[in-house]
């Protein structure tokens, strides 16, 4: 419950940011990353709720397919859940490589949403495009999210690394 | 039954989401309820951030294109400098305001050359212009229903179609550009009066169903049919820059360029009511 109060007003920060000032720079999917984070730490509901609000957000935000978002987040988050058993995104390469092919992944699932849609868009430059720079974003913003979440409560540290 | 929903929960919520999704995709012509609600909530909670960043960047743009080119000056002219800045500060006030001017000029020579009645609106956000799954393009004005805008609305510009309202709230409304994938308008081509349908394609437009045999060349206008009930006769659309044969041998494949550079608008005009024909256009056509 606390991720809701800490990511919810930062994604539409982001999402004001992005349409706002930065909408012609590529920026990363801090959406993603936040999934990722929230997937890779909690064995919570919550965290398949929160990236169904972000998607739902992110849709409604940006005037999108409702749902194109909010089943691409979801879906990432159920995967990074079930990884995340095997594998531990500790260091800066790991984290960097997750990110860019969560994001390649995720623009394939919009894709094919938008499709069931009726809606047929080619965006692979841009998916690669943004692949890369949430990639080269992952490993900064990644251990600020465990900085973010930890300052209220400051066991969540010991509990959000892995 | 009970155990299994328990030990695997996470899973089984992940399911009933994507389901949840899914069912929101391919409803998305109906729309929900709640969806209205989340999106009144949503433009409170961000209107006011959009302001103050919007205000942030036209300052930062104005800084940087009155300001930081001249920097260099600086060092050629040490004694001067103080006067300079004094200056140069006013200077780009003054360049500001005779942009602003200029375009309001414009905005309200065209309000007057108009024959409907328009409202303008200041851009607060434009959405899909960046990277990643902004496949859309859409952009938020900071007038709304209170204003008298409505859904289905044609936005313009003094150089032409920007596209149409598809969402109002009570100080905000949002616009489907003509770029989007999802928009789609009945033009003619002026030199030859040849009817199509020019289709968002990001960041071109497609213009679709003209035969292999019609007199299209690259450099002839496309301006509206008026036959949509949405858009009136005559606003132009953009310029023909490819002329292909096309795939299937029926249709030529063409592309057009936006009259109007839609990364660099600033306020655009709404109009209010559409053309006379439109009510009757209207009662048969539910098209764009």
């Amino acid at each position: 419950m606390k991720d809701f109060l800490i990511f919810l007003p930062l994604t539409v920060v982001y999402l004001s940011f992005k349409t706002t000032i930065a909408f012609s720079f590529p920026l990363p999917d801090i959406t993603l990353l936040i999934v990722l984070f929230a997937a890779q730490r909690g064995t919570s509901v919550w965290g398949v709720v929160l990236s169904f609000v972000l998607g739902y957000t992110e849709d409604v935000f940006g005037a999108a397919v409702l749902g194109s978002s909010s089943f691409s987040l979801v879906l990432i988050f159920a995967i990074v859940h079930l990884a995340s058993k095997r594998v531990h995104f500790l260091t800066a390469p790991a984290r960097a490589v997750a990110a860019g092919s969560l994001s390649l992944v995720r623009g394939i699932l919009t894709m094919m949403v938008l499709m069931m849609s009726g809606i047929y868009v080619a965006i692979f430059p841009q998916i690669f495009l943004n692949a890369f720079v949430t990639a080269a974003f992952a490993p900064v913003i990644l251990p600020a999210f465990l900085w973010l979440s930890a300052i209220k409560v400051p066991g969540a540290i010991r509990g959000g690394e892995r | 039954m009970l155990s299994f929903v328990k030990r695997h929960r996470i899973i089984v919520a992940s399911v009933i989401f994507c389901l949840l999704s899914l069912h929101l995709a391919s409803n998305r012509k109906k729309g929900t309820g709640g969806e209205a609600i989340v999106r009144y909530s949503l433009s409170l909670a961000a209107r006011p951030i959009q302001i103050t960043l919007a205000s942030v960047r036209s300052r930062v743009k104005g800084m940087w294109e009155g300001y930081i080119y001249l920097v260099g000056i600086k060092e050629e002219n040490e004694a001067l400098n103080k006067k300079m800045y004094a200056l140069l500060e006013e200077n780009n006030r003054l360049k500001e305001e005779i942009g602003l001017n200029e375009r309001l000029r414009d905005l309200l020579k065209f309000k007057e050359e108009s024959p409907y009645p328009v409202v303008a609106a200041k851009i607060l956000s434009l959405n899909g212009f960046g990277t990643g799954e902004n496949w859309t393009r859409t952009l938020t004005l900071d007038r709304g229903t209170i204003s008298g805008i409505m859904v289905d609305m044609p936005v313009v510009s003094t150089q032409g179609v920007i596209g149409r309202v598809i969402e109002t709230l009570k100080h905000t409304s949002t616009v489907l550009l003509l770029t989007d994938p999802r928009s789609d308008i009945d033009v003619i081509i002026q030199r030859t009066r040849i009817h199509g349908i020019v289709e968002g394609g990001s960041d071109k437009l497609i213009l679709k169903y003209i035969r292999q045999f019609d007199d299209v060349e690259t450099g002839d206008m496309v301006v509206t049919s008026g036959l949509s009930g949405i858009f009136p006769k005559g606003l132009q659309v953009g310029m023909v820059t490819r002329v292909e044969k096309g795939e299937d041998n029926i249709f030529r494949y063409i592309e057009v360029n936006p009259s109007t550079d839609l990364r660099r608008l600033e306020e655009v005009l709404v109009i209010t009511q559409g053309s006379p024909l439109s009510g009757i256009e209207n009662a048969g056509n539910s098209g764009t």
